[in-house]
């Protein structure tokens, strides 16, 4: 699910252009730099994901979260738990809490909206256009010879 | 001259009948809006909502406006007339505590309520409740009650105003709905969680002011907003009650009654609340042609071509039978059709009646509806009015229930919701009836507006001509067609059999009827039959002929069928009805018709076109301005013939009268047309009422 | 202190039992003499001595009881008359017409067959409780001497009137005590009031011209016409007159029923009749004056107050059924007045919206203020909801339900209060069911 949206920053030079100019290739410099000198990392998620946490306590006395998205930068990336943990539902890493993971659950994926993956409804063109019936619907006679 | 009273309403002294109520009072004169729930026009006062409270001034307590007669009112000590308030703060404070005690126990569901956006407890309490509730109790629940495949049930929503019992037992005639327990603990219910068996119960639904009883059918279907509302005329039996057809693009999702005090009053029958679900299946809509014994999907073209060819052969071996459900602008385009081509063979009496040849009266419900209502004595001859009509068995109920009012009844017994006295079974009995002096034969002899109604269904054949002489006897000898009262009535039960015999779409010279149509084409001598509609009919007799049929539902008439072409069902055209009192009614079309068909009288057309012999009109005004010209009756829309005394000797033709019973026509109230054959609902109903299916009877467990 | 009744003046002899009830007894003591006598004096002279003695119901309205029997048509039209007694006696306090059933039934047999006459009416229903059996017993045996010894049935006492009386027990609902929901019950349906507009003197029983009266009405009328008009009016105040049966029940050294002239004080009826409120006067807390469905008075109110219908008006109470129910000081009263919402709520027939809905919300209102789990505010919305309910029914039960709440608010709110602040302070008051 992954892969198709690291298609969209490449390695190279290109990629250095890329981050320059662009801020959803990556962070860009500012934002690297600004993270790099406030906060230290505190965490990878298992998709490259990498999270820090400033040392400074902002004003409403918490310290600063940050996430800095592997390859395109997209907010929908970042799994459950870390998601807590960026917005302070969980004070602890999600390493030193420990959070029960269902039979039923899946496994997290990014928003899918605008890409070849996205959710389409029963009836939809993209899927064969078959639809369940609707009160319009009639049934025609045939003749059952 | 109507007794009047003086009271002053809101400052404004008003002149007001004695017999209105407050409530009637206030809103004709004083020009009030007056809110209620269980006070119903049409049903006994319970008054038990407690909103209808208005001030009388002086008084201790706010009253009843509802239950409170201007007669009652008593003048204030100085003489001047009772002071009634209906805008004042004692008022308001009335009905916001009774709107809030209303509230308390409802669950408040709106947005998963069926009644949500026509419910008068919404409107209600935005026009007259406080802005929020005080109550922090735990609400009532209530467990739902089983009513059938018709009605559903959610009676925590129930505000116990009653109407829907009142209902049951005084229009319907059923005691099957009560109020069970006290307290906050009463329940409507119907006892014992049996289906209502009364082919009136759709009708609670409309009176439930909240969404208690709504329908099961249309249960989640769409929001009263959405739809598209047309008035229109029903088919279902020749009552011709005036239906709304409600719907969402090209789907009809419901039908509710319009009210018409002389026709349906505000009730509509089961049958025509509910055949909707029918419109959708078993639908004609597109042309076939049988090739090689097989029914092959063809286009109008091709499928015009054929019945052109063959309607082009000598006319005497020709015939055409119009259908129960068929506007008047189809079969005059059809009569038109078959005028220019010399076919004499045409009948609209599908059910082999020869009668409609005598003046307009000898076939007319002439008492006309509301007529029924100054009646002292009805014999029912050969007729189940509560299953041929059922808004004419409500009438004579309502008559009855007043009071001064004897019902006979000669023919097949069966339970009508009022007494009846069983004076015979056969057409002989009648002579009997007509010799006898005792029981309900004197009363009904010495009645002032004795009325008598005889089924469609009796007048069959030779033996129908001569029951019909009989009767025109026993009318001349009660002296019951006069100027200002005509009691002789024929019950029709088919919509379109006045308008088919006010135009003549009966067997001209030398023509065959359908009995004999029939016949003739089983033996060979009628080679074509133009079915219109027509499915009540014996169709193995029409195997070695050429059957053309044009209609909307693949019912008896399209399986022996070589063409068939797709017509329109009655919501899905405009057309002109004519009901058993001779009342001409306009429908209106609703939704397009299904896929290919087209409008009955536009196929006719075309087909005359596709003969070289082009009828004289290029739209439907223009076929009901020559339905008109051809036929004044069509002229006076919305209104009964008026009274117009004639000779009932004349009436059918002596002979031997039968000693056979007379059965009744309906053994399925439920499926009696194309269109409730085809409906889901009905064959439930069916099979629910008629005990079919008794597990169906018990609620689910 | 005003003198006491005589026992010459008392009505009912045999009210507590220790005579014979039976017809011997009961023509020892006076009843069915001269019987035949007041009939023949005619219909209007026996209304008119109704009248003149200022009797009033004693069923709980207090509606003059020759008035109303004027209401009926003075002629027997196309429909036939009738009497209703009203025996199904269920307010909660009172007690009466058991005992005169008990041990008098020949005088309200009597009383029947003079209001009968009275107002035409060939046939006279009594409709019992259903829980009163030996009244009933009693009653039937009463009923089938006085048709044996000729005094009902065909030509009764000899007047050429006749006369039939028919005892109907009731099913033990509180609401049948409604005279139109009585009615609707003795025609078979389901006891629920009906609107009036009709009046039962104008359409009553089958659509009749009906009059319904309480038991100790009926009861007390041959001996009014025996003693006369100014006899029973020289008891009581004006528009007060004559004497009454009150039962006495609750916190007093001696329950009793007692007939006693109207006016007298309170405070000397408790004395003299009942031993005294237990502890002593100045234990008292509080009376309930005319069964359950009257507001409660107060002490200070009770230290004078005269027991009549007029006087306790004033003080927005009422005299109801004289069921005097009497509260010292060891009474929770919130408590008491929460069993009697709870008594309205149970016994709602469920008609009408105010009271249906209304009762069971006052009666959960009233039992977390018995804790004190509420708000001060909901104090006044109480109020507010018994005044919405009051007044807006069909009938009377909805008043019934609310004037004991309203009471109780009107004069022992702090108490309310006060037990709401200790609960918010975490010290609930446990109460115990109200003795």
């Amino acid at each position: 699910m992954h892969s198709h949206m690291n298609r969209l920053s490449g390695v190279g030079p290109l990629d250095f252009i890329k981050r320059l100019f662009t801020w959803w290739n990556g962070s860009t410099l500012g934002t690297l730099l600004q993270i790099r000198s406030k906060a230290v990392q505190v965490g990878e998620d298992e998709y490259g994901n990498r999270y820090f946490e400033s040392e400074k306590l902002r004003y409403d006395g918490r310290n600063r979260r940050y996430v800095l998205y592997s390859d395109y930068a997209e907010a929908s990336k970042v799994p459950p738990v870390w998601n807590g943990w960026l917005h302070h539902t969980y004070d602890e890493l999600p390493s030193e809490i420990d959070i029960k993971v269902h039979g039923w659950q899946g496994s997290h994926v990014p928003n899918m909206t605008g890409t070849p993956f996205a959710y389409k409804p029963k009836g939809s063109l993209d899927r064969g256009g078959v639809r369940d019936a609707v009160a319009s619907d009639y049934e025609a006679w045939s003749p059952g010879e | 001259m109507t007794d009047l009273r003086k009271l002053n309403i809101d400052g404004t002294e008003y002149e007001v009948p004695a017999d209105y109520t407050l409530m009637q009072a206030c809103e004709e004169y004083g020009g009030a809006e007056i809110p209620r729930f269980c006070y119903h026009e049409r049903l006994s006062v319970a008054g038990n909502c407690r909103m209808c409270l208005v001030e009388w001034v002086g008084a201790p307590k706010p009253q009843a406006s509802c239950a409170l007669q201007v007669k009652d009112m008593r003048p204030n000590r100085d003489g001047t007339p009772a002071n009634i308030r209906t805008n004042t703060e004692v008022v308001k404070k009335a009905r916001e505590g009774v709107m809030e005690f209303l509230l308390i126990n409802h669950p408040l569901d709106c947005p998963i309520c069926d009644q949500g956006g026509e419910c008068d407890l919404q409107d209600q309490a935005m026009g007259y409740g406080r802005d929020a509730t005080r109550f922090e109790e735990n609400k009532r629940a209530v467990d739902d009650k089983h009513m059938g495949p018709l009605v559903n049930t959610v009676m925590t929503r129930c505000i116990q105003c009653t109407r829907c019992v009142r209902f049951i037992t005084e229009v319907a005639g059923v005691q099957e709905i009560g109020l069970v327990n006290r307290g906050e603990n009463a329940e409507i219910t119907t006892y014992l969680e049996k289906s209502l068996t009364s082919e009136m119960s759709g009708n609670v639904i409309d009176l439930c002011p909240v969404g208690a009883l709504t329908s099961k059918p249309y249960a989640f279907n769409a929001r009263p907003w959405e739809l598209d509302k047309v008035d229109s005329i029903d088919v279902m039996d020749a009552v011709g009650c005036n239906i709304r057809v409600d719907s969402r693009r090209d789907a009809v999702l419901r039908i509710l009654p319009v009210t018409n005090d002389d026709v349906n009053e505000e009730w509509i029958s089961d049958k025509t609340r509910f055949v909707w679900d029918g419109l959708a299946r078993q639908r004609l809509d597109r042309p076939f042609i049988r090739k090689d014994g097989k029914l092959q999907p063809a286009n109008w073209d091709e499928a015009l071509a054929v019945v052109a060819e063959k309607l082009s052969a000598d006319p005497s071996r020709i015939a055409a039978i119009a259908g129960d459900l068929c506007d008047a602008e189809s079969m005059k385009a059809l009569k038109d059709l078959m005028d220019s081509l010399g076919v004499r063979n045409i009948d609209c009496r599908q059910d082999g009646s020869l009668i409609g040849e005598g003046p307009r009266q000898s076939y007319l419900f002439n008492t006309t509806i509301s007529g029924i209502e100054d009646a002292d004595a009805i014999l029912l001859i050969g007729t189940n009015p509560r299953h041929e009509a059922p808004l004419i068995n409500t009438r004579i109920r309502k008559t009855w229930i007043d009071g001064n009012l004897e019902i006979g009844l000669i023919g097949e017994a069966a339970d009508l919701t009022y007494t009846v006295d069983h004076v015979g079974t056969s057409a002989a009995d009648v002579a009997t009836f007509a010799k006898s002096k005792s029981g309900f034969a004197k009363t009904f002899k010495a009645a002032k507006n004795p009325v008598i109604i005889v089924g469609a269904a009796a007048l069959r054949g030779e033996a129908g001509l001569a029951l019909l002489e009989a009767i025109g006897q026993l009318a001349k000898s009660v002296n019951l067609v006069r100027d200002d009262f005509n009691g002789f009535n024929v019950l029709h039960s088919a919509a379109s059999r006045v308008g088919g015999l006010d135009m003549g779409f009966i067997p001209g010279e030398g023509g065959l009827a359908t009995d004999a149509i029939l016949d003739a084409a089983q033996q060979g001598a009628i080679e074509t039959v133009y079915l219109m509609g027509a499915d009540e009919l014996d169709t193995s007799k029409l195997k070695d002929a050429f059957v053309i049929y044009q209609g909307h539902h693949g019912d008896n008439g399209a399986h022996v069928a070589d063409v068939i072409l797709p017509g329109a069902a009655y919501t899905e055209k405009s057309g002109l009805y004519v009901n058993m009192e001779g009342r001409v009614q306009l429908s209106s079309r609703a939704v397009a018709p299904k896929g290919e068909a087209k409008e009955d009288w536009a196929i006719i057309r075309a087909l005359s076109a596709k003969m070289n012999r082009v009828l004289p009109y290029d739209s439907l005004e223009a076929l009901r301005v020559k339905l008109m010209d051809d036929c004044p009756s069509f002229l006076s829309i919305d209104s009964a013939p008026s009274l117009e005394a004639f000779d009932p000797t004349t009436l059918g033709k002596a002979g031997e009268l039968s000693t056979d019973m007379l059965k009744n026509p309906i053994a399925d109230f439920y499926m009696t047309n194309p269109i409730a054959r085809a409906s889901n609902v009905m064959a439930e109903c069916s099979a629910v009422i008629a005990g079919l299916n008794p597990e169906l009877n018990e609620a689910a467990e | 202190m005003a003198d006491l009744l005589r026992d010459e003046d008392r009505i009912f002899k045999n009210l507590y039992g220790l005579h014979d009830w039976k017809l011997d007894g009961a023509r020892q003591r006076g009843a069915w003499e001269g019987t035949a006598a007041m009939l023949g004096q005619g219909r209007d002279w026996i209304i008119d001595q109704v009248k003149a003695s200022g009797l009033r119901g004693r069923g709980g309205a207090g509606f003059p009881t020759g008035l109303k029997w004027s209401f009926m048509p003075k002629e027997v039209g196309n429909r036939p008359h009738y009497l209703v007694v009203n025996a199904d006696e269920s307010e909660p306090g009172t007690c009466k017409d058991r005992e005169m059933m008990r041990h008098d039934p020949h005088l309200l047999i009597e009383g029947c067959l003079v209001a009968s006459f009275a107002m035409q009416a060939n046939a006279c229903y009594i409709y019992l409780r259903g829980e009163y059996v030996l009244e009933r017993n009693r009653l039937q045996a009463a009923i089938d001497e006085a048709y044996a010894a000729g005094l009902v049935g065909k030509n009764a006492c000899g007047s050429g009137f006749d006369f039939d009386i028919y005892m109907h027990h009731g099913a033990g609902a509180y609401i049948c005590g409604e005279e139109t929901a009585l009615l609707e019950s003795l025609e078979g349906k389901k006891g629920q009031p009906r609107l009036k507009p009709p009046f039962p003197a104008n359409a009553g029983l089958y659509g009749c011209p009906t009059t319904v009266n309480n038991v100790e009405s009926i009861a007390v009328v041959p001996t009014i016409l025996r003693k006369g008009a100014d006899w029973f009016s020289s008891f009581g105040r004006d528009n007060n007159k004559g004497t009454k049966v009150f039962s006495i029940s609750g916190h007093v050294n001696r329950p009793c029923n007692v007939e006693e002239a109207m006016s007298i004080p309170m405070k000397q009826l408790l004395e003299h009749h009942a031993g005294g409120v237990r502890g002593g006067w100045d234990n008292l807390k509080c009376v309930i004056p005319g069964g359950s469905s009257v507001p409660l008075l107060p002490k200070e109110i009770c230290d004078t107050v005269l027991m009549d219908f007029d006087a306790l008006r004033e003080h927005q109470s009422g005299l109801g059924t004289a069921a005097v129910i009497v509260m010292d000081q060891s009474t929770d009263v919130v408590k008491a007045i929460a069993r009697l919402s709870y008594f309205y709520k149970h016994e709602s027939c469920g008609q009408c919206t105010p009271c249906r809905e209304g009762t069971g919300w006052m009666w959960r209102v009233m039992e977390r203020m018995v804790v004190g789990n509420a708000k001060t505010s909901e104090i006044d919305m109480l109020l507010d909801v018994t005044k919405q309910i009051e007044g807006h029914t069909i009938c009377a039960l909805g008043d019934a339900a609310a004037w004991p709440i309203q009471g109780l608010i009107r004069h022992f709110r702090p108490e309310i209060e006060e037990r709401i602040n200790l609960y918010r302070n975490d010290k609930p008051v446990f109460v115990q069911a109200a003795e």
